[in-house]
């Protein structure tokens, strides 16, 4: 196999609070995209937002 | 006897010259036919697996109203005539028109397999379309020229194949990799420019400026801008250059940004940033010569922020260095507007690219 092949993309999601600036990491999941309002903050029960999308590759 | 002069040895050595010079060129095309034949199979592979991918998601995820596969296959056979070009004044409205036309029959087509679909389904189905039409050409056009200089015996006609070849298989294994990404509805790199001006847009009211294209004002020291991108989440480009050309003639903007992906060059790093003039736009360039057109009319100089990729990058999930370049690229397009208007100028902001998975 050759090495391209061997590639391994994971997609995160990132929140941010808008409120707090807290910022947080998780995989993606299928509803998401960029600017979604996705939930409150588990520190300040502020307005998260997701801010980027973007893969990860591992080799 | 020593072994320069032995006749027997002598025609171990001319025998195979006199080979080389008369089956030369005939032993080349073979070896080169061999590595040729190799990529068109995993062309004709990148085809098939995009193919199923497409027909089991439409299949799992949505649900149609007969067996889509006979549609789908159709759809792949659809070819463009482009328009005359022996006199080319007034060639690009033609072209305009034909691609307008064939976006719209292709939507409509989509639309018509399903019973309820929302348009951000349409315009997954229709990029996905795309993909599998363009490595369904990709694999018909080496194939024609591989077979053609087979049966002709024709050496010449295999080097420009061979050329080229490698071009050929970057862009199809991108678009084979874009598949995943469209299907899941995730960022992809050329959805960089949409991001950072969907950002700008946050908490404004939006207007639509043209097809799945938006619009909205917001304000930066005294200046006034005027934010433009594709509609998101939908995997769209938009039509930027009908939307400048709506917006200009009511808010008079007296200088154009334009961001986007560009394609980087070997040795160049990957996520750079990259400032410069003219309209930054891909495509056909029907959208180009709009903005161009208008700007001029108008005497509006267009300023160009680009963030570098590679075709890879470009149209498969965002990677996480061009998502980290925003905030930067954000605050350059903040500079580049005080450097070069003054309070209570207009400023037009384009965030070029396909949206899709960003909204605004």
């Amino acid at each position: 196999m050759r090495k391209s092949e061997r590639k391994l993309t994971t997609c995160y999601t990132c929140l941010e609070c808008k409120s707090c600036q807290n910022l947080t990491k998780r995989k993606f999941e299928p509803s998401d995209f960029v600017f979604k309002n996705d939930g409150k903050c588990s520190d300040c029960d502020g307005d998260l937002l997701v801010t980027m999308i973007f893969g990860k590759t591992i080799e | 006897m020593s072994d320069e002069s032995n006749p027997l040895m002598m025609l171990l050595w001319i025998i195979p010259i006199i080979v080389l010079v008369f089956y030369g060129q005939r032993i080349q095309l073979y070896v080169s036919a061999n590595e040729i034949k190799k990529d068109i199979t995993k062309l004709e592979e990148f085809k098939n697996e995009s193919r199923q991918k497409l027909i089991s998601y439409i299949k799992n995820n949505l649900k149609p109203k007969d067996d889509p596969v006979q549609k789908i296959d159709s759809f792949l056979e659809y070819f463009t005539i482009m328009p005359v070009d022996l006199d080319p004044n007034g060639i690009i409205p033609k072209i305009n028109h034909l691609v307008h036309s064939r976006d719209d029959f292709t939507r409509l087509q989509v639309r018509n397999l399903f019973n309820e679909i929302s348009d951000f389904e349409i315009t997954k189905i229709h990029n996905l379309l795309e993909i599998v039409t363009s490595l369904q050409m990709f694999h018909k056009i080496t194939r024609h020229l591989y077979l053609t200089a087979k049966k002709q015996k024709n050496f010449p006609l295999i080097l420009p194949l061979q050329m080229m070849i490698p071009f050929i298989m970057e862009e199809a294994s991108a678009l084979k990799d874009a598949v995943e990404s469209l299907k899941d509805g995730q960022p992809i790199g050329d959805g960089i420019g949409p991001m950072i001006v969907g950002e700008m847009m946050l908490n404004t009211s939006k207007q639509n400026a043209a097809f799945e294209t938006v619009w909205s004002k917001s304000e930066l020291e005294g200046r006034e801008l005027i934010l433009v991108k594709a509609e998101g989440p939908n995997a769209t480009v938009g039509r930027p250059g009908e939307a400048i050309q709506n917006i200009i003639p009511q808010n008079k903007p007296t200088l154009i940004i334009m961001v986007d992906a560009a394609l980087k060059l070997e040795g160049e790093d990957s996520a750079s940033i990259a400032k410069g003039f003219g309209a930054a736009i891909g495509g056909i360039g029907t959208e180009r010569f709009k903005i161009e057109e208008v700007a001029t009319k108008n005497s509006i100089p267009i300023l160009a922020i680009v963030i570098k990729q590679t075709i890879h990058e470009a149209i498969t999930l965002m990677s996480e260095d061009v998502a980290n370049q925003a905030k930067s690229v954000k605050s350059q397009i903040h500079e580049m507007i005080k450097d070069n208007s003054k309070s209570g100028d207009t400023v037009m902001v384009v965030g070029v690219g396909n949206t899709l998975g960003v909204s605004q």
